[in-house]
Formats: structure tokens, C-alpha cells, sequence
């Protein structure tokens, strides 16, 4: 049944009939606890990948290997990063297993993309909380694609590291677009960093962003931080 | 997870704050002078509704197109009447998403007589087209404006609120987009598309100070008989609720069809796979079953969100569990159909689906009854007033985007526990499932680019 579903891969496209390949389904789904038939899941999926297949049979097995895939899946995926008709199911992955390696292949991706290909290697990046990318986000805060100075800041607002307010606070955009997401993330490590319970770090940020040069939106969310500080501490 | 909330306490929300010249000679150059109470984290701050700058009668001339061509005239609408508020006090709305959900959404704002309605934004162009003629009808001008990018729209300074009903896909994008651009939002449900999304629409809600709410006008409209007695302690302590609905969406991969449409494809997919243009992919129809954008998976929760969000949102109010999420569901899946029992953390069981069992049906302790408590309520009528009042006042609405996202979680974890076959335990509090690496792989799932949460 499994063999008869990865061959029915091999002419799967948009407009033919997904019932054929309800045995790898089922195979994902008896993976669990079963890192062995993981494994050898996982192998079959990739050779496939490696193959003479559609796109949308491509994309149908990364969203299997979301699940099932390991170290070994980012060796593969990390060649589709910088395909642009690839790139994103390949972070479908990548973004989403925890294996080191799938980081490691974003960051080895981000200086050989660019546009919107970059941006969603970026966004990975942040989702991951990828702290070893602080430094090269920071870089791009200048870059001169706006839209992806602007997706570094949103990255840098999720990852939070110490490094990545640094770099967000000295960021001096020229696009108010990137200026906005620069701010929107600096807010956005300050709640986390009162969450966990950091608030003279939090309360910094805060009243960073309580000039009376910010938009009143900015002074407001300022404000409301600086009072949950307060609260805090209280 | 906990808040107070609805009718019991005031919100903490704060003031608008907008900073916009206002749009079209019809509006009196007049700042609004309400004030509103504004309880913050222990402190009251009493700060003007509305914190726009006051423009000038010759900056507001200066960005007028007809400033030097025509005289300044104040009309008799824009003054209002006694039927209608002077525009100064009207909520300045546009809509994002005008299908069938989002029609609908439209005329209730546009018949408001304290709504004035200015821009829309579809990627369809017959949908914007037909949209604008219905508004500038109702107004008697052509003063509508159209957008296709809906980041265009919100970063007009001069709008109070956004509704939205776009695919679900792109309902988190959205709204916290519109959260940083000062803006409230009604949105439709089902709110959001992935477990990550809800606390993300939350804390952009807070950070802002921003009045979001969740579109399901059912949750308080079509279960009263059963949420008045619950909540009059009629019922005992709840057990367990039942829930009938579904499917679960499905993997979409329609055959590439010809436009026959004047779309922007590529902005309807957005954070989606691409994909081959289908009308069935993004037909906006309420089927769920392979023909509309509610049936498939990188679109929607399938019918487990899409009347999930009226079902489960109507089974959490009847419990009062709207402001929790559950802690652990258990697949069951060894004979027949598959079900789900969902258990919260005061013990309540929510089934999904159990066999022989009604939508809806209670296992309550009746002999035991417990104390009433206050039903909460809309602060306006019906769910669109609750929204406009809420955004007058900065309360919270009914539907609270908290709220709704907790409704959500319930479909979400569903869906994943019949896609992975298995009984998941879920902390609320982390937002993950403790010690089940896979399972965590599917809270979120990476957006195509250039998008981004």
C-alpha cells in the first residue's frame, strides 16, 4: 500500500486524486513514538523529493516532512531555500522542526536570497527564536530593501535576545514603515521581558519609546508598559 | 488565562489615539470632546475618546483638494440631526473582505446612523466596484474609496475601525497589522488559522489598546435558552457539553482553471501556498464540502472552525469557560467514529462529536443547584452595536479577541488530534503541548513570503 502511494507521487498534481496517498497518512500518523518507522519515512519522503516530481507533489511531501522530519530533512531542504518556487515550502519544514540543523540551513540561506525569498527566510528566522541569527538580522536593519529591513526588525522583535533590542534601539531607519516595525518589536521584547519578570529591563525600553517625538500611539503603548511595570513591581 | 470581564467588570482598554486630518470637506473641523474612564492596571486615567490631533482650519485647507477652488462649506449632514450624530461623533469604518461575510458586515455598519463608512478593500474588482456603488448609493455622493492592498487602507490616518471577513488565512495578518496602525477591528470568525495566532492578535489588541472583536453573532443570540438557565444554576454544576460539528478541512489541490474573474491572485493566496487559480479555492460560498475556501486546510479549520466558532463558542459561554482554554484532549479511536472529549481545568468535559449524543446536550448536576450569576451582555445592540459602543467607551466587546481565540482553540486542537490520531495535553499558559516535540511543530506553520505575523 505504501509503495503503491509513492508511486502514485510520481504523477500527483494539482487536479489528480489525493486517495492514493492516504497510506503515507496513515504511515505519519503510526510514525509517532515509532522513531525507527520515522525514520525510514522520513528517507522515503526525501528520495522522493529528490526526484522527477510536480511542484504540488513537492509540497505535499514537505508538508509530511513538518511532521516526520529530522536533521536529515534540513541537509535536503537547505538546496530549495533559495529556489523561489520552493523556498517557502522548504521553511514549511524547516521553520518547524526543531533540529539545529534546520536553523543552521536558514541562516547558511540568508546572504544567497534576496527580495521576497529573503524576507520569508528572515520571518523563519524569527519564528524560531533563532538567537544565533541576532547578528545577521541586525545587519539587514540597513538594508537597502526596505521591506526587508523591515521583516529583520519584525525577526529581531521576536527572537527578544538582549543583542536584538541593541540593535532595534539603534536602528535608525529611513523608511516609516521599517521605523514602525522597529518600535512594534522593541514593545514586543519589552513584553517579553516583563513577562519574565525582567522589568527594570522592560521599563527601559518603555520609557525609551515615551519621547515626545513618538506618535501618540507609540507614547500610549509606552505608557501602558511603563504602568504594567509599575504594577509589576508593586 | 483568566480575566474579569463583560458585564461583571469594565475593561481597561485604552483611548483611541489617532492622529489623522479628516477626509472629505463634509467634516467639521471639530475635535470630539467625550471622556472616557480608563481603569489601567490599578490606575484611572481619565483621557479624551479621542486623542486625533485638532488640525487647523488651514492645514486641513492645505490637504484639501478644493480648498482654493471652492468655498468651506459645513453641510446639514454633517452636522447631523436628531437622527443622526454630527460627523465629529460618527466612527469612521472601512472593510477589508467584502464577500459574502463581509457584505453582510458592511451594510450593518453602513445602516448605523452613527458609522460613517468611507473606503473598502477587496482584491476582486467586481467586489469593489459593486461594493463602492452601494455605498456612495446610500450616502448620495461617491465619496467611497477602493482599495486592493489592504496595508493601503490602513495606513489612512483618518479611519477608526476596520471589520474584516477575508479567508481566515489572513485574518491575523490583518488585524494585527490594523492593531499597529491605531485602528479597531471587527473581525469574523473563525478569528484565527493556527494555534500561534490568537495570543499574537491578543497581546496586539493590549498593546495598542485597540477594541478587537470576534464576529460570531451566535454565541449570544441563538443559545440563550440554554446559557440563562446554566448561568441561573439551573443545570448544577456542568459535567460535560457535546459538540456536533465538522469535517475537518481537507488538503486542496484543484486543477489550475482559467481566471474568469478579475482577481489579484496572488494577494488572495497571501501567506498561503501557492497555488493554481481555482474558483472553487476561493469561492467564498458557505459550503464546506471541496467547493469553497472553507473546505481546505492552508484557507480554514474546515467546518471544525467555520461553525465550530458558533458551536464551541456557544457551548464555552454556557459552561462560562470563555476566558480558558483546555488542558488536554483525548482522542478516542478505538471502535466506530472517532470522537474527542476536551477536558478544562475545573474539571468540565467539552465532547466533540460523541456518539449518540445531541449538539449541545448537557450533563449537569440539577439536583444540586448553585448560585446565579449575571448573564453578560452586548453593551450595544446586537453584536455590530457591541463593537461601535465598545469602541466609543474602550470597554471590551462581547466577543473580546481573547475570547474568541480561546473559542478557536478548542476547533484547532481538535483538528490536530484527529490529523495526528491522538490524545494531546495542552498548557495554555506556555502555548505548547509539554513534552510532544511533534505536536508543537503544528501550532504554527511558516507564511509564504513576503508575510509575516
Amino acid at each position: 500500500m505504501l509503495n503503491d502511494a509513492f508511486a502514485a507521487l510520481k504523477s500527483y498534481d494539482w487536479g489528480t486524486d489525493l486517495a492514493p496517498l492516504a497510506p503515507i497518512e496513515d504511515a505519519v500518523a503510526a510514525a509517532h513514538g515509532n522513531a525507527e518507522a520515522g525514520k525510514e519515512l522520513e528517507a522515503r519522503l526525501l528520495t522522493a523529493l529528490q526526484g522527477e516530481l510536480s511542484r504540488d507533489a513537492k509540497d505535499y511531501i514537505c508538508r509530511k516532512l513538518t511532521i516526520v522530519g529530522t536533521a536529515a530533512s534540513a541537509t535536503i531542504l537547505a538546496g530549495l531555500l533559495t529556489d523561489e518556487n520552493h523556498s517557502h515550502m522548504a521553511r514549511f519544514v524547516l521553520e518547524r522542526i526543531p533540529a539545529p540543523a534546520a536553523a543552521q540551513a536558514l541562516r547558511e540561506a540568508l546572504p544567497k536570497v534576496s527580495g521576497k525569498v529573503k524576507i520569508g527566510v528572515i520571518g523563519s528566522l524569527g519564528a524560531r527564536r533563532d538567537a544565533a541569527a541576532v547578528s545577521a538580522l541586525s545587519g539587514l536593519l540597513a538594508d537597502g530593501d526596505a521591506a526587508v529591513a523591515r521583516a529583520a526588525a519584525t525577526a529581531l522583535g521576536d527572537i527578544g535576545t538582549v543583542d536584538a533590542v541593541k540593535a532595534l534601539q539603534a536602528a535608525r531607519p529611513s523608511a516609516a514603515a521599517t521605523m514602525q516595525a522597529a518600535i512594534d518589536a522593541q514593545l514586543t521584547c519589552a513584553e517579553a521581558l516583563l513577562a519574565e519578570n525582567k522589568r527594570a529591563e522592560a521599563l527601559a525600553i518603555y520609557k525609551s519609546l515615551a519621547s515626545d517625538d513618538r506618535s501618540k500611539l507609540v507614547r500610549l503603548a509606552a505608557t501602558r508598559g511603563i504602568l504594567a511595570c509599575a504594577a509589576k513591581n508593586a | 488565562m483568566s480575566l474579569s470581564f463583560g458585564g461583571v467588570s469594565k475593561s481597561w482598554h485604552s483611548p483611541t489615539c489617532r492622529e489623522r486630518p479628516r477626509p472629505s470637506p463634509n467634516w467639521p473641523l471639530v475635535n470630539r470632546p467625550t471622556l472616557a474612564k480608563v481603569p489601567l492596571t490599578g490606575l484611572s486615567l481619565f483621557l479624551p475618546m479621542s486623542m486625533n490631533q485638532k488640525p487647523t482650519r488651514r492645514a486641513f485647507l492645505k490637504t484639501s483638494g478644493v480648498a482654493l477652488a471652492a468655498p468651506y462649506v459645513i453641510t446639514s449632514s454633517a452636522l447631523g440631526n436628531a437622527d443622526r450624530p454630527p460627523a465629529s461623533d460618527r466612527i469612521v469604518v472601512a472593510g477589508i473582505g467584502i464577500g459574502n461575510m463581509g457584505r453582510g458586515d458592511q451594510n450593518a455598519f453602513l445602516n448605523r446612523k452613527d458609522v460613517q463608512y468611507v473606503a473598502l478593500c477587496d482584491v476582486r474588482e467586481d467586489f469593489r466596484d459593486n461594493s463602492k456603488a452601494g455605498v456612495d448609493k446610500h450616502y448620495g455622493n461617491s465619496d467611497c474609496k477602493v482599495y486592493n492592498d489592504f496595508r493601503e487602507l490602513l495606513a489612512r490616518t483618518d479611519i477608526d475601525a476596520v471589520h474584516i471577513a477575508t479567508p481566515d488565512h489572513w485574518h491575523a495578518i490583518m488585524t494585527i497589522e490594523a492593531c499597529r496602525n491605531g485602528k479597531d477591528v471587527y473581525c469574523q470568525k473563525p478569528e484565527t488559522l493556527t494555534l500561534r495566532e490568537g495570543p499574537l492578535m491578543v497581546a496586539a489588541a493590549r498593546r495598542y489598546g485597540r477594541v478587537v472583536s470576534g464576529g460570531s453573532q451566535r454565541v449570544l443570540g441563538d443559545y440563550r435558552k440554554m446559557v440563562d438557565p446554566a448561568w441561573a444554576g439551573e443545570y448544577g454544576k456542568i459535567k460535560s457539553i457535546n459538540v456536533n460539528v465538522g469535517p475537518m478541512p481537507q488538503l486542496c489541490n484543484l486543477p489550475k482553471e482559467e481566471m474568469a474573474e478579475k482577481i489579484d491572485w496572488d494577494l488572495w493566496l497571501g501567506p498561503a501556498p501557492w497555488a493554481p487559480y481555482n474558483s472553487k479555492r476561493c469561492s467564498g460560498s458557505f459550503s464546506i464540502n471541496g467547493s469553497s475556501w472553507r473546505s481546505f486546510s492552508d484557507y480554514s479549520g474546515g467546518g471544525m472552525t467555520d461553525w465550530g466558532a458558533h458551536h464551541f463558542g456557544g457551548a464555552l459561554f454556557i459552561c462560562d469557560v470563555m476566558e480558558l482554554q483546555p488542558e488536554e484532549v483525548t482522542y478516542h479511536g478505538d471502535q466506530g467514529a472517532p470522537y474527542l472529549s476536551l477536558r478544562y481545568p475545573n474539571g468540565l468535559i467539552v465532547y466533540h462529536n460523541r456518539p449518540n449524543t445531541g449538539n449541545l446536550a448537557i450533563e449537569g448536576t440539577p439536583n444540586e443547584p448553585v448560585p446565579p450569576k449575571p448573564v453578560p451582555g452586548y453593551k450595544g445592540d446586537g453584536i455590530y452595536g457591541d463593537f461601535i459602543q465598545c469602541v466609543k467607551t474602550r470597554e471590551k466587546p462581547f466577543r473580546d479577541i481573547e475570547r474568541a481565540a480561546n473559542t478557536a482553540v478548542v476547533a484547532h486542537l481538535g483538528n490536530m488530534a484527529y490529523q495526528l490520531r491522538r490524545s494531546l495535553k495542552w498548557d495554555a499558559a506556555k502555548q505548547e503541548f509539554p513534552g510532544d516535540e511533534t505536536a508543537n511543530r503544528l501550532v504554527d506553520r511558516a507564511r509564504r513570503e513576503p508575510w509575516q505575523l
